[in-house]
């Protein structure tokens, strides 16, 4: 009767779940209110890509690597073309690689400002989401101006890129540049780097220390926010960044202390717009003029890279950290023999689970956010449902229905109809 | 380090080992690293890289399927404190009737997902892993079916559902 008894809890967040924007499922070990364990389950978005690129050729695998994430379409894209330029040994354009430039920093900028209304949510500042993502229409706009389209703008091609960025893009950049400048980061400054109340709310939650951050290979602001300086646009002298003056940003830069917290992450992401903001404007500069594609046509590329041999490593810093693609060719054969990727969240939630032993409940929500975790992008491999069984799959439409009817019970008035919107934010 | 002095090393402790340097001819050239070795040196080649730089970033495990045997490549990124960093892959194989490679959780902890993910998706076995539960894969997923082999135990055409090719009439 003496004896202390000592019980844990497990309680599942996820794989639905009000504080995670996609499916992913934590199992949490509790020992009152201390975290002594966090389990990650993988796979409730997979959508079989690696298996689906088997039965495609060079140019739609493209496609389908842009629509791994809508979010960093364009960091995928961008990476397997470098794989399969450095494989077949095809030369870009300058001009087409200062246009990878621009476009690869607005997207910076946008999923930057994403993730700080996301943050900003999770700890329950509401109008900071909605204003933060207001100022991101801005660039949005600029996005579909160039592209085409809002998300997935299909910027590239093996050997260059598809689009052009003409005198009026230019004088919409700048404009837009201005805006930031002038209206949008003034603001966010104040909340994210003087606030006292998120201070207060962010400082010491969800730590990774630097020692976890590298044993764990953590990439991206989550590296950086713990003192890590890696990116990959420097270490790799990729493509025309080195002229840019393109290095790492750390926390220490701005506040003067790292601590690997969420605060330290929120700091990098901040720095990081006005980095971005400064490479376009540069860019926009020292664009030459010239060809954008290698190839004029592109059936051209089909045609060479039928009779490629070998295999390429492209990688490239996206705005959540390092995207690594590998291809390989086989002679006669119009797709590549593997493609294999490796996003950002991988490694990041493995390193975030970690790190979240002996915090507290109520710092889950915001430390798994802090990562900007993208599982549509994780969850890309692998396959087909094989159930032949009678197991019944419930859509969203049934488990709206029975949320409903539940409601209904409590309240007969409600008047709601099960309509499919959506979870997830890639899927914006 | 350069890509020269670390292919060196490499070739002055490991002698077997294939050691081969290409180079990109972007604006800016970068060399790679290419190693391979036999799956009875690997793990000692592994343990050799953490030695050189404690600090090595483990990225990637490509595994494939090859005919008769199972090919696994590890990306590693190397003295990224000195600003140009070095890329290494190291690529490994096994036969296909005795698919065991062995694990370096213990030598790289973030290895555990991506070696959960080969386990379950090619069926390499590997020995001595901490945790060897199913990463993605739905629990019920049926035993024995490795979903990116290419032999008879990969996916089969009865198995794929809704997944048709845009060029293949009869999918829907």
């Amino acid at each position: 009767m003496n004896g202390r008894i000592e019980y844990w809890v497990k309680i599942p967040i996820g794989p639905i779940h009000p504080a995670l924007e996609e499916p992913e499922k934590f199992i949490i070990t509790l020992d009152g209110e201390r975290i002594i364990n966090v389990d990650v389950k993988l796979g409730y978005n997979l959508r079989g890509l690696e298996w689906i690129a088997m039965r495609r050729n060079w140019i739609q695998v493209l496609y389908l690597a842009e629509r791994i994430c809508g979010i960093c379409s364009f960091s995928h894209n961008h990476t397997y073309a470098r794989a399969v330029e450095e494989m077949a040994g095809i030369e870009v354009p300058e001009r087409a690689e200062y246009i990878r430039v621009i476009i690869g920093e607005l997207e910076r900028i946008h999923s930057h400002l994403l993730n700080l209304g996301v943050v900003a949510h999770t700890i329950g500042y509401d109008t900071v989401l909605h204003l933060s993502w207001l100022a991101r229409e801005k660039v949005m706009d600029i996005l579909e101006d160039i592209g085409g389209n809002r998300v997935n703008y299909a910027g590239n091609m093996i050997g260059g890129v598809r689009r052009d960025i003409t005198e009026k893009h230019k004088r919409a950049i700048l404009d837009m540049i201005y805006y930031y400048r002038q209206e949008v980061m003034p603001k966010i400054e104040e909340v994210f780097l003087y606030d006292p109340t998120v201070e207060a709310r962010l400082r010491d939650s969800g730590v990774i220390p630097k020692r976890i951050a590298i044993e764990y290979s953590a990439q991206g602001p989550t590296a950086r926010g713990s003192g890590i300086k890696k990116d990959v646009r420097y270490n790799e002298k990729l493509g025309v960044y080195p002229d840019l003056g393109v290095k790492p940003v750390t926390p220490k830069e701005f506040t003067g202390v790292i601590k690997g917290d969420v605060f330290d992450r929120m700091v990098v992401r901040v720095g990081e717009l006005w980095q971005s903001m400064e490479i376009i404007e540069r860019a926009l500069d020292q664009m030459p003029e010239g060809k954008i594609k290698a190839f004029p046509k592109d059936n051209m590329i089909i045609f060479k890279l039928k009779k490629a041999e070998g295999e390429g490593i492209g990688r490239y810093e996206a705005p959540r950290g390092e995207v690594i693609h590998y291809v390989r060719a086989e002679p006669g054969r119009d797709g590549p023999a593997k493609w294999k990727m490796r996003e950002p969240t991988f490694p990041n939630l493995f390193a975030v689970a970690r790190a979240l032993v002996g915090e507290q409940l109520a710092d889950v929500p915001v430390a798994i956010a802090s990562i900007d975790p993208c599982l549509s992008c994780t969850d890309r491999v692998a396959v087909i449902d094989a159930n032949t069984g009678k197991r019944k799959v419930l859509t969203e439409v049934d488990l709206l229905k029975e949320s409903i009817k539940k409601t209904k019970e409590i309240n007969p008035n409600i008047k709601a109809k099960p309509e499919r919107i959506g979870i997830g934010r890639c899927a914006l | 380090m350069t890509p020269e002095e670390f292919a060196e090393r490499v070739k002055a402790k490991f002698e077997d080992a294939e050691v081969k340097i290409t180079e990109n001819k972007l604006p800016h050239p970068r060399k790679r690293i290419w190693i391979e070795v036999t799956r009875e040196k690997f793990k000692d080649l592994v343990k050799f890289l953490k030695e050189i730089d404690p600090a090595a970033q483990f990225s990637v495990i490509i595994a494939e399927d090859r005919g008769d045997k199972l090919t696994a490549k590890y990306h590693w990124e190397m003295f990224w404190g000195q600003g140009k960093s070095l890329s290494v892959v190291i690529g490994t194989a096994c036969p296909k009737d005795d698919p065991v490679l062995p694990t370096i959780t213990d030598i790289f902890p973030s290895s555990l997902p991506y070696e959960r993910e080969v386990q379950e998706f090619l069926g390499i076995k590997y020995e001595g892993i901490p945790d060897p539960r199913r990463l993605f894969l739905p629990d019920d997923f049926p035993e024995g079916i490795y979903p990116l082999r290419l032999d008879e135990t990969g996916i089969k055409p009865e198995m794929v559902k809704n997944a048709g090719h845009p060029y293949r009439r009869e999918s829907k």
